[in-house]
């Protein structure tokens, strides 16, 4: 600690503009480094995806002949459209049930008092932290059962990511916390119902917040693979894209299908950077006003 | 109009003539006529390309041979090694069909996911299949499967430009040459499918023995002796050369790969012209040579327990027709998948496969898989790892006591299963590997099932699968024999130390 | 421990503060359980006195009520019908008939309760075995289904809680006659149906809101955690699946298993596994706190350009599924990958390599933990580094003018007021990614599978241990990744987890800052 006081007078006496624009250079140089690191994986699956030469794993970066033969190959001689199709399906639906689940009881939780309120909130403290795959092995029994599973799953698995989903309200519970409660004590006072005061004063504020929930919702059928691939139980049909990609990894395909792997891997990135892209702006306000807060 | 008329009454006299032609190939084909249905079935096969698409042809076929029989399959692709596991899971979901690895069948067995074939099918199947096969489709004696290849075994792959022939005989050489060379030496010594080799090179054994229900019960294992710790060095020498990788799925930097015959493709892309495949090599320990051993291991095809009796024998006549010598040689010719039929393995290309033949070559030094404990996979795989992070010998001494502990652990007993009897012997198709349950009467006796005695035949009866307590014609006597063919049940009557007697009750 | 008072504790720099709050917390732990014990004989007696009450309110009620109010202690919703509410009455009635309904019809409540030989150990859960049974005309077997376990002791749990429910509905019932008594007595008028429907969207508005996402917490949250615990006190496996072989209680059997301390035992791997866990844990959470805001901090600095472009690159790696850039990344570390390769030339790393027989550094059990670690930055960061942007931004900027006038260097805005304060209000953030990273599943599995073998413990509970197993990727290779499937096992660790994950966060949230009042910070 003390040195670095030294170090930084020193500093100071160079004149702080030199000093700012020396301290900058070396962000310049470090954020560089992290957007190669960063990308470089991302680079690498991309490459990987153009090769052409190979099928399997070569461990070269490079590719020796570019193509799109892995992307006709997907389309062409893969169910790899279908589970694409079953994930957007799942994804938006989840994104929507997910959302009014969530939003719910995070206003609840945030706004109104009511007896019971703190053993709730504890009690789904507490559930949180039981291993929660282990229950999968009762609902995979029941879901069976109904029929959920299998050709169905796309549907069992959009029931499986929202029915608990409620006990993610923290980061929105939080967001509600920040917006200030004279704003609903003016409206109470001027006659408003709470369903009044929730649609037509709380809902216009939380757009960051509602968007937060909707990419969270969106993007988690896209990469779930253990709780989906149980839920499956091998019926291409209903395949979800991690699930079906991940077969090509086996023993015996992996040799021929990795650079299509890859391929998917691309193309499943895609619209889930897209929205990302598009909706960053509300996910870090949505994601700031919520995190700040339990 | 007409004209349709004629056309279709050609067809119908051309599918009598092919059904005709179709039984006349075979006079025992059963009574097809009161099966004629529609059957709405799912199948999971291998999920390589093309393989669903071939069985859907074929069962295409199989409707055609049997007229009024239509089958609306659902065919899925499921990596055999992992079917078993995924239809334990679920039992009452099953496919009708699948196909699995023969490692899988005590387990399947156990959760009554397999519907054995008929009497007649099976003794189709035990004839036209080779034996070790058979076996492997058995659990005490009783056919369970239908055999659906012959090739679940491995042998080497390697680099000829880099390995001569001569080398590719031994192990050293071919360690120095890919240490030369840079190049990887792929084996999978970390999969006790893999690791069982050198054991078995330098004579080692490990056998289970399981009841009829499929419950494993002991194992006679010598991994832990001095041919072991041969073993164990041998495996050494290669673990721990720097050219060794743990990876034979992938031929990255390759020189040799000891793989199967799914990666024929793989390993021709790779070598190309330089492509060698051959046995395995031999290794020297302290003076003396072992040819590698390997296991030897057939796929499968199972049939899912029926409700309904008329839907359990269609399923069982098409797994058998798919299993049928010209359905595996088919599979063959699209995918190089060694036949089980003994008529197709006898066809000219079979023979004249390469990969095929080096695994010929392999199996002289191959032991039948049999049925391994599901948790020996996990056990024995720890002794790759150790080879290779060993330091000393005793390191390699103490890892095969640990094994020996953890094999040991496995059976230990209930107090219930520590006291009950069972019948054992080379009985009901079984050779000493069976404990067939006695059961406790009221009057204090034990009293095993019906079994269907041969005269000649031997046995004894003991206690909790140990020979601590055991009857033959005395206490700890001569094996008993059984004196003309029958239906029988064992009974005991005993003391609860020394005496006791041991007699055969006759059932009509 | 001397205790200081508010101004004394104030005047304590952040480091000591927290020291103090540790000290706290651990010397009140023997006041803990003196309050405990006091609590738990509260406990009793206000339970008792309670139960008294409600006696008392139920006879007092039997006895004030006419006899529509005397009926409906036998038929569900008379009394509310009587005072003019229908709506609620008949609702009573509907549960009640329903109730019975389930209670009577073949199949239903009775049925099942009674095929459950509820906790008699060694019995079977479902009486009746599947089995075999030869087809001569077809030659074939055919199989006769039985009961299946697993259906028998979900379809009973649910009619244990489907009595539960009952009775609670019958005393709510009971004390609405007492209520509308009690009100007409006084001489207003009772609640009507539209007054209650009404109040759904205003006073009683949280139970609207409620009802959908509590009833899918207690379907397939509670109810799983109830049977799951339950399956620790049965044998329910692979081998006996339930449908194919029926599962019998066995007690505290599998407990004792736990105790053991041996070669392959439960209660070695446990431990090892635990301690890694926990270790795991620490360093992912906080090697991803830290350096992700410094990331941020970078990143916002005042001078640094195309900002947008920086954040675009790290939310890259959100966007990409982690099964495919994990496992991109694991073979890149692989001997023959691009970065093992290049590693592998650097000379202390090969000896090191060579010397302890390694092929990949993923081999070496410290490389692999290290590895993990440090991939999991380059997962994790981007989302912290998100987060702190917009925590930086709410930081008044007038805090960091003054103190640069008072002549602060930036360390010292630094640790003065950026760290504090992003320790503030992320302190429950930190928590629940310490549980997230207790359970984190996808980054062990996709990398390195648990591996390498640990061959210290072998195999334990049925599935091989390896030095980078989680205690989540363990009891999924007991459970779904093996075909012995354990699940009597799994569940026992589950249970052992979740007291160990429950000790911790109680000590956590106890000790770190901005958990405690929640209405602080608005």
């Amino acid at each position: 600690m003390k040195k670095t006081n030294e170090k930084t007078i020193k500093k100071s006496g160079l004149g702080a503009k030199a000093s700012r624009r020396l301290g900058n250079a070396v962000i310049y140089v470090i954020l560089i480094l992290i957007t190669i690191i960063w990308l470089f994986p991302f680079v690498g699956i991309t490459l990987e995806s153009f090769k052409v030469d190979v099928r399997g794993m070569d461990g070269r970066f490079w590719p020796g002949e570019f193509g799109f033969d892995n992307y006709i190959r997907l389309f062409k001689e893969t169910d790899f459209f279908n589970w694409f199709k079953n994930t957007a399906i799942m994804g938006v639906a989840t994104a929507v049930l997910q959302t009014f689940f969530v939003l719910s009881m995070s206003y609840v939780l945030s706004r109104l008092r009511f007896k019971g309120r703190k053993g709730l909130m504890n009690l789904m403290l507490i559930l949180g932290m039981f291993p929660g795959f282990l229950t999968m092995i009762l609902i995979y029994k029941v879901f069976s059962d109904f029929g959920l599973t299998m050709e169905m799953a796309p549907l069992g698995l959009i029931i499986v990511y929202c029915a608990s989903s409620g006990m993610g309200y923290y980061v929105s519970k939080g967001f509600f916390d920040t917006i200030p409660k004279s704003l609903d004590e003016a409206a109470r006072v001027d006659g408003a119902t709470r369903w009044q005061v929730f649609r037509k004063v709380i809902m216009p504020l939380s757009k960051p917040i509602i968007i937060y929930t909707v990419l969270m919702g969106f993007m988690a059928p896209w990469g779930d693979f253990m709780l989906a691939s149980y839920i499956i139980h091998e019926n291409s049909a209903g395949m979800s894209v991690a699930v079906g990609m991940y077969e090509w990894l086996s023993k015996t395909m992996v040799n021929t299908n990795y650079t299509m792997f890859c391929a998917a891997g691309v193309i499943v990135a895609i619209p889930v950077v897209a929205v990302f892209l598009a909706l960053q702006k509300y996910y870090v306000e949505g994601v700031t006003g919520g995190a700040v807060k339990g | 109009m007409k004209f349709t008329k004629i056309l279709s009454l050609v067809l119908a006299v051309v599918m009598m003539a092919a059904c005709f032609v179709a039984c006349g190939n075979n006079d025992d084909t059963p009574d097809t006529a009161d099966l004629v249905g529609t059957y709405d079935i799912t199948m999971w096969v291998s999920e390589m390309d093309g393989v669903a698409a071939q069985f859907q042809q074929q069962i295409d076929a199989f409707e055609a041979a049997n007229p009024g029989i239509v089958i609306n399959a659902q065919i899925e692709g499921v990596t055999e090694a992992d079917a078993g596991s995924k239809v334990v899971a679920d039992v009452a979901t099953a496919p009708d069909i699948y196909c699995f690895a023969q490692d899988q069948l005590a387990r399947l067995v156990q959760a009554a996911a397999l519907a054995a074939p008929g009497k007649a099918a099976a003794e189709k199947i035990k004839a036209n299949n080779d034996s070790g096969s058979v076996a492997a489709a058995s659990v005490a004696g009783t056919l369970y499967a239908y055999p659906m290849t012959s090739d679940n075994g491995y042998y080497m792959y390697y680099d000829t430009s880099i390995i001569s022939e001569k080398d590719a005989d031994s192990l050293e050489a071919i360690i120095a040459a890919c240490e030369k060379n840079n190049v990887k030496f792929r084996y999978a010594l970390e999969n006790a499918w893999y690791t069982a080799s050198f054991f078995f090179a330098t004579g080692c054994h490990s056998t289970w023995t399981m009841n009829q229900d499929g419950e494993f019960t002991s194992v006679d294992d010598d991994f832990n002796s001095a041919a072991g710790l041969a073993a164990m060095k041998g495996m050494q020498k290669l673990a721990q050369s720097k050219c060794y990788d743990s990876n034979a799925d992938i031929f990255t930097d390759a020189g040799v790969v000891i793989t199967g015959i799914w990666n024929a493709g793989a390993a021709a892309d790779h070598f190309g012209a330089n492509l060698g495949a051959t046995d395995l090599p031999s290794f020297e320990v302290d003076g003396k040579s072992y040819h590698l051993g390997s296991y030897t291991g057939n796929k499968l095809m199972g049939v899912k327990p029926q409700q309904d009796a008329k839907k359990a024998a269609v399923l069982s006549l098409l797994a058998q027709y798919l299993t049928g010598e010209e359905c595996q040689s088919q599979r063959f010719a699209s995918f190089e998948w060694g036949p089980s039929n003994k008529a197709a393995q006898a066809s000219e290309a079979v023979q004249a496969n390469a990969s095929l033949a080096a695994l010929a070559l392999q199996n002289n030094y191959g032991i039948p898989q049999g049925q391994i404990h599901g948790s020996w996979w996990d056990i024995a795989k720890v002794l790759g790892a150790d080879a290779k992070a060993a330091k000393s010998d005793a390191d390699l001494q103490t890892a095969l006591d640990e094994y020996k502990t953890t094999i040991d652990g496995l059976f230990q007993m209930t107090e219930e299963q520590k006291n009950a009897w069972g019948v054992i012997g080379g009985i009901c198709g079984t050779s000493w590997d069976v404990d067939f349950a006695m059961t406790e009467g009221p009057d204090g006796t034990y009293t095993s099932d019906v079994l269907a005695l041969k005269a000649g035949e031997e046995f004894k009866v003991r206690q909790g699968a140990s020979w601590e307590v055991n009857f033959g014609v005395e206490f700890n006597g001569a094996n008993i024999v059984v004196e003309a063919d029958g239906n029988y049940k064992v009974q005991l009557v005993w003391d609860g130390a020394q005496g006791g007697t041991v007699t055969l009750i006759p059932v009509e | 421990m001397k205790r200081l008072n508010d101004l004394e504790y104030l005047k304590l720099n952040k480091f000591d503060a927290f020291l103090y709050k540790l000290k706290l917390f651990f010397c009140a732990i023997p006041l803990w359980f003196k309050s405990l014990g006091l609590a738990i004989v509260n406990f009793f007696k206000t339970c008792g006195l309670a139960i008294k009450n409600e006696f008392v309110d139920i006879g007092t009620t039997f006895k004030k009520g006419n006899w529509a109010v005397k009926l409906s202690f036998f038929i569900f919703g008379v009394g509310n019908l009587y005072y003019g509410q229908i709506l609620r009455g008949i609702l009573f009635l509907l549960f009640e008939i329903v109730f019975i309904g389930y209670m009577l019809v073949p199949s239903g409540g009775i049925y099942w309760l009674s095929k459950g030989n509820w906790f008699q150990t060694g019995a079977t859960i479902g009486t009746v075995q599947g089995r075999f049974e030869y087809d001569p005309i077809y030659d074939t077997d055919v199989w006769v289904t039985g009961d299946d376990s697993v259906k028998v002791m979900l379809y009973g749990l649910l009619t244990i809680i489907f009595i539960i429910a009952f009775i609670y509905t019958w005393r709510l019932q009971v004390k609405q006659c007492k209520i509308c008594i009690d009100i007409t007595a006084k001489g207003k008028k009772v609640k009507s149906g539209k007054d209650d429907l009404k109040s759904l969207l205003d006073d009683q508005f949280h139970k609207t809101l409620l009802s959908l996402p509590l009833f899918g917490i207690m379907a397939f949250t509670v109810l799983p955690i109830i049977y799951m615990v339950l399956v620790a006190f049965t044998s329910y496996d692979a081998a006996h699946d339930g449908y194919s072989n029926l599962f019998s209680w066995v007690g505290f059997e599998h407990f004792n298993e736990l105790f053991n301390f041996g070669k392959g035992g439960l209660g070695l791997a446990f431990g090892e596994i635990l301690s890694w866990t926990l270790m795991w844990a620490f360093f992912a959470t906080f090697s991803n706190y830290f350096l992700g805001m410094f990331v941020a901090i970078m990143i916002n600095k005042k001078g640094i350009k195309i900002k947008k472009f920086w954040r675009t690159v790290l939310v890259m790696t959100i966007a990409i599924p982690q099964f495919v850039s994990l496992l991109y990344v694991s073979k890149l570390f692989d001997s023959s990958g691009i970065i093992g390769k290049l590693l592998g030339q650097i000379p202390a790393i090969s000896e090191y390599l060579s010397a302890n027989h390694f092929i990949s550094l993923w081999d070496s059990p410290i490389v692999a933990k290290i590895l993990v670690i440090v991939i999991n930055i380059w997962v994790g960061i981007p989302y912290i580094m998100l987060m702190a942007t917009g925590i930086l931004m709410n930081i008044p900027a007038d805090l960091y003018e003054s103190s640069r006038i008072d002549g602060a260097s930036p360390w010292q805005q630094y640790s003065k007021i950026t760290l504090p304060y992003m320790m503030f209000v992320m302190g429950p953030y930190l928590l629940t990614s310490f549980v997230g990273n207790l359970n984190n599943f996808n980054v062990i599995y996709l990398l390195t599978g648990g591996n390498p073998l640990n061959t210290a413990i072998g195999t334990a509970g049925g599935a091989s241990v390896g030095h980078t197993d989680l205690l989540i990727t363990w009891l999924f290779k007991m459970t779904l990744g093996s075909s012995e499937s354990k699940y009597y096992m799994a569940s026992l660790i589950g249970i052992c987890v979740f007291l160990v994950v429950a000790v911790l966060s109680l000590i956590v949230y106890n000790v770190i800052p901005s958990t405690r009042n929640e209405e602080d910070y608005k």
